[in-house]
């Protein structure tokens, strides 16, 4: 206690870092690097540049999709249908590409399409006041139900060259790593500094206060609907441009995973709370997860139950940090 | 999310959801007749009793949760208790060489504990209900995967099998079951304190805890009911089946939520009946057995479903405000 | 405090509970006899089994006349499935009597198949067709088809052989694994070491394949070295890291890796095509040719090994209709299959669909499914 008094007198450096330290974002980052590291001791190869590539590209498409989840969030929102949206705009993209449409199309009309139907789901949410997550468990069933219709889970191979996006590699990263970069660090500086941005911490913290302040709600949520269709819109272009075939299916259990990114990055579903940076950090620290325990030989049959543990550990962590912090005031 | 609520009127709200369940009989009524229309065998005793039987593991569990979303809660995790139930109901029997009767229970209690474990951390240690759930999501679906190594248990004996494949006067076995929580659910929910005690917490919990309400045990009791409704449920399927695979149950929360949902308990908590619950499971059961029989395809169905789903609550939503209007 | 406590103690509860197995041979996930084929390839001497399915009961005389069958496979919505389900229309259009409609669930779930079929017999239908999720969990819903005088029949993935007429199998178990294993061991040598992509490991099949392969490397190939197995769900990404771990993991220790599905067999070429491994790491798997051709023909994997499953939808039409006319009874000893010529029935119950056929750069423009 007492040496905590000394360090608010004195603000230095050491303070700093501990201010980062006890934020969720730290914790992650702090988790990531735990982890990094305690792996890259047990096996050496877990360092490999192979391997954090593999790492950061097989996965950026989950932290792009996770920056609007988390907006949605945000805004006192959840959308389950996020998995299905994907696997449908992927497949567009990949029809337009096969039957010969320029390359620009095929990358640009799915992330326009995503934007209209998550703007169809913001609608409803926002203007016609029906539940978020009623309006998004119904349109998880239409787009998955009519995607297999459709399509019968054909498989699209025979892509043009050029199609893949996600596999270029400019500086030698992979292209799917910028885009989560680029895009996690725009979206955090207009959450941060943005009217609008703050707005939707606002309209979910607080939808009293926030019409007290002048900020239309409905117009905000329908927004924030709209922009995470444009970040589901990319997520898609990613997933459907890193192998050279796409199944026109449905990817099982994405929206869980998606939804957990968020979550475990520090936005609270009550709304009102969270940065996108810790949602990007946790679709990190998931993902290495997920590599680390192949490589620390955990008997496969227990992966799951590991997951779960840990997204628990996380989340006590985060309530533990601010339990401390409320003592402290 | 709270305010929202918190914005209607009391006498609002009651009016609001009885209209919502005549609603939804109307859309029953109607969607009975005109799926008997289009086809013969939709409306006969056989069927009709049939889907009964098909129905009531998500029938148990749509009970607890109607509860758990009164309160502003949900879980998610109900499918993975189920198939950890089923799994370890088939381990305690034939590697741990417990008698069957004894194996059945103590899966059923272990189910409890699984809910009570959410319900503790969220009431105690103020995890937020979803999170929670997703976190037991995986945890208890993994810890099935661990425990049953991906194998299946078989060769039940014939009269454990009587509760999932045999008839009661003439009704399946398990539909009785149903019926009883059915009753007791509801009974509780409309003429004790307790159920009064889950609309507070809903409506308002600040304040339902400043009136003496004990929310952190009511809130952790309905989290175990879940627990100990997914391991019935797990009995139920198990014996219907004849196998437990750890599988078993994925998914199912939505189907649970959704049919919840569709009874007209607000996913904000504070308002919904059991009733209303029983009739979404009904409706979505029968909507999916007709569309089937009329020669629609699962894919068909499946829309079908969702667009009900926004539908049912929008003009319900559209109804309860024209009516706020003319006051 | 007390809550840390709590807390502790609640997870080591549920952890405890479930006190860690150590893993032994795998043994496919139930507690069924592997059957390793012999190495050269001779065929064992197969005992003659009498026929062991069943027949439905007071089932009217359809000798002749049009049937309406319903094919329910494991799941809806994905390649494999589609190209059954093309098979049965090309049987059925060749046949002119026969009508068949593809419906099922949209997940591989057990529970909402036995509602399918379920309603299917409300509804009355002639005979299902079936792919089973789960052998046993399947069988009361058949039984009540037979019960109700509905020809039953399954392909892929086999029922209990008490709840059906018959099964027709693409290929036996231990044959795939003979094939799969001994493509491996041409490709990687004698001594090489392999890891395997499947998708869960309660996928019957899936299961049973390992199992079988596992028995017959050990048998066979005594000097192959098997790392491990993961699981990647019916996920592309998923798999595609899966396998990309797996190349990180091993480095140059890792010759081959076996990929159980469509899904996994070109996220695991992929992986490889990625890692700029093509060459040093063999694919070898299960999977259908247009998932494969662009791995194929960049010479990236040599060898796709397969069934043809629209063959195999064609056939399951075939012995619906010689069961219906009554001429595949208990006791026969081959089913006439247009195209396809006679097919034997194996193992009781079982028409066989032949060897699994093997893919490379040189055939695989023949196929489009």
């Amino acid at each position: 206690m007492a040496a905590s008094l000394a360090l608010t007198q004195q603000p230095s450096f050491s303070t700093k870092l501990r201010k980062l330290a006890i934020s969720q974002e730290g914790i992650l980052l702090i988790a990531i690097i735990v982890l990094f590291v305690a792996v890259g001791a047990y096996n050496q190869r877990f360092l490999s540049a192979n391997n954090l590539s593999s790492i950061f590209l097989g996965n950026a498409y989950i932290a792009v999709a996770a920056i609007g989840m988390s907006m949605v969030i945000i805004s006192g929102n959840i959308d389950v249908s996020v998995g299905s949206l994907i696997g449908v705009l992927a497949t567009i993209s990949g029809t337009l590409a096969v039957n010969g449409w320029p390359l620009w199309l095929a990358w640009t009309i799915p992330i326009l399409v995503g934007m209209a139907i998550s703007a169809v789901n913001g609608w409803l949410v926002a203007y016609m006041r029906v539940p978020s997550i009623v309006v998004t468990l119904g349109m998880l069933s239409i787009l998955k139900g009519g995607l297999i219709s459709i399509t019968a889970g054909a498989w699209i191979n025979n892509l043009p060259d050029g199609f893949h996006l996600a596999q270029l590699r400019p500086l030698g990263v992979p292209m799917a790593v910028w885009f989560m970069i680029v895009l996690t660090i725009l979206a955090a500086a207009w959450m941060r500094y943005s009217a609008f941005g703050r707005s939707i911490y606002a309209v979910g913290g607080n939808a009293e206060a926030a019409r007290l302040a002048g900020i239309d709600r409905k117009r905000t949520v329908f927004i924030v609907f709209v922009i995470h269709g444009f970040f589901a819109g990319i997520a898609a272009i990613l997933f459907a441009t890193q192998l050279s075939v796409i199944q026109s299916t449905v990817p099982p259990n994405l929206e869980l995973t998606v939804i957990t990114a968020s979550v475990v990055g520090g936005v609270s579903i009550l709304g009102g709370t969270g940065t996108v940076v810790g949602s990007t950090l946790a679709a990190i620290l998931i993902a290495a997860i997920g590599s680390s325990l192949v490589f620390i030989n955990v008997s496969p049959y227990w992966l799951r139950a590991v997951q779960g543990l840990l997204i628990l550990l996380t989340v006590l962590a985060d309530l533990a940090r601010r339990s401390k912090r409320a003592r402290h005031r | 999310m709270a305010s929202t609520v918190a914005t209607h009127g009391q006498h609002e709200r009651y009016a609001g959801f009885k209209r919502h369940e005549v609603i939804l009989l109307f859309v029953l009524i109607a969607a009975i007749a005109l799926l008997a229309f289009r086809s013969e065998q939709f409306l006969t005793t056989g069927n009709l009793l049939n889907q009964g039987r098909l129905l009531v593991e998500v029938g148990l569990m749509a009970l607890p949760m109607t509860f758990i979303i009164i309160t502003g809660g949900i879980d998610l995790s109900v499918g993975s208790i189920m198939g950890l139930c089923a799994i370890l109901l088939g381990v305690f029997w034939q590697k741990l060489g417990l008698p069957l009767e004894g194996a059945i229970a103590l899966s059923i209690l272990v189910g409890a504990f699984a809910g009570f474990v959410n319900g503790w951390f969220i009431t105690r240690v103020g995890v937020p209900p979803l999170i929670m759930t997703l976190a037991t999501l995986a945890l208890y679906r993994g810890l099935a995967e661990g425990i049953s190594q991906a194998r299946s248990v078989r060769g039940y004996p014939e009269w454990f099998l009587q509760l999932g494949q045999g008839e009661l006067f003439g009704v399946p076995t398990q539909l009785w079951l149903l019926l009883v929580f059915f009753v007791i659910t509801a009974i509780v929910l409309t003429f004790t304190t307790f159920g009064r005690s889950l609309y507070a917490i809903g409506n308002n919990e600040v304040a339902a805890r400043f009136s003496g309400i004990p929310v952190d045990r009511i809130k952790t009791s309905i989290y175990t009911m879940s627990g100990l409704m997914g391991g019935l449920a797990a009995w139920v399927f198990v014996s219907r089946v004849s196998t437990t695979r750890s599988d078993m149950g994925t998914g199912l929360e939505l189907d649970v939520i959704t049919a919840v949902v569709l009874g007209g308990t607000s996913i904000f908590g504070g308002t919904g009946t059991i009733l209303g619950t029983a009739l979404g499971v009904v409706l979505i059961q029968l909507l999916k057995n007709g569309l089937a029989l009329s020669g629609v395809k699962g894919d068909g169905t499946i829309v079908v479903i969702g667009v009900i789903l926004i539908l049912s609550i929008l003009v319900s939503d559209l109804l309860r405000r024209q009516r706020g209007a003319e006051h | 405090m007390k809550k840390t406590l709590f807390t502790a103690l609640s997870l080591s509860v549920l952890l405890g509970s479930a006190s860690a197995m150590a893993q032994s041979r795998w043994d496919g996930a139930d507690d069924l006899p592997v059957a390793p084929l012999a190495c050269d390839g001779t065929a064992g001497a197969v005992e003659a089994k009498p026929y062991d399915g069943a027949q439905p009961t007071n089932a009217p005389d359809r000798a002749g006349k049009k049937l309406t069958l319903v094919d329910v496979p494991k799941l809806i919505g994905i390649g494999y499935f589609n190209a059954t389900s093309k098979g049965m229309q090309d049987a059925a259009k060749e046949l002119g009597n026969v009508e068949v409609t593809t419906d099922g669930p949209t997940k591989a779930n057990i529970d909402e198949q036995i509602t399918f079929i379920d309603n299917y017999i409300t509804r009355g239908v002639d005979g299902i067709l079936f792919a089973a999720n789960d052998t046993v969990a399947i069988a009361p819903v058949l039984k009540k088809a037979l019960e109700s005088g509905i020809h039953a029949i399954g392909y892929d993935s086999n029922s209990t052989p008490d709840s059906r007429e018959w099964f027709v199998n693409q290929a036996e178990f231990n044959g795939i694994a003979k094939a799969m294993v001994d493509n491996m061991a041409k490709e990687i040598g004698e001594d090489g070491s392999f890891a395997i992509v499947t998708s869960t490991f309660t996928t019957p099949n899936q299961a049973r394949w390992i199992a079988e392969m596992s028995a017959y490397a050990e048998a066979c190939h005594p000097n192959m070295k098997w790392l491990e197995t993961v699981e990647a769900q019916e996920d592309n990404i998923l798999s595609f890291n899966q396998a990309s771990t797996l190349i990180n993991k091993y480095g140059d220790e890792l010759k081959g890796i076996f990929g159980m599905t469509s899904v996994a067999t070109p996220a695991s070429a992929e992986a490889v095509t990625q890692a700029g491994q093509c060459g040093k790491i063999s694919v070898v798997g299960l999977s259908t040719p247009n998932s494969m051709r662009p791995y194929v023909k960049s010479d990236c994997v040599k060898s796709v090994v397969l069934w043809n499953p629209v063959d195999l939808g064609y056939a399951a039409v075939y012995a619906a209709r010689a069961a219906a006319d009554g001429k595949l009874k208990p006791g026969a000893t081959e089913l006439e299959a247009g195209k396809l010529g006679k097919l034997p029935v194996v193992n009781g119950s079982e028409i066989l669909l032949g060897p699994p056929f093997v893919y490379d750069k040189s055939n695989i423009d023949n196929f489009d499914f």
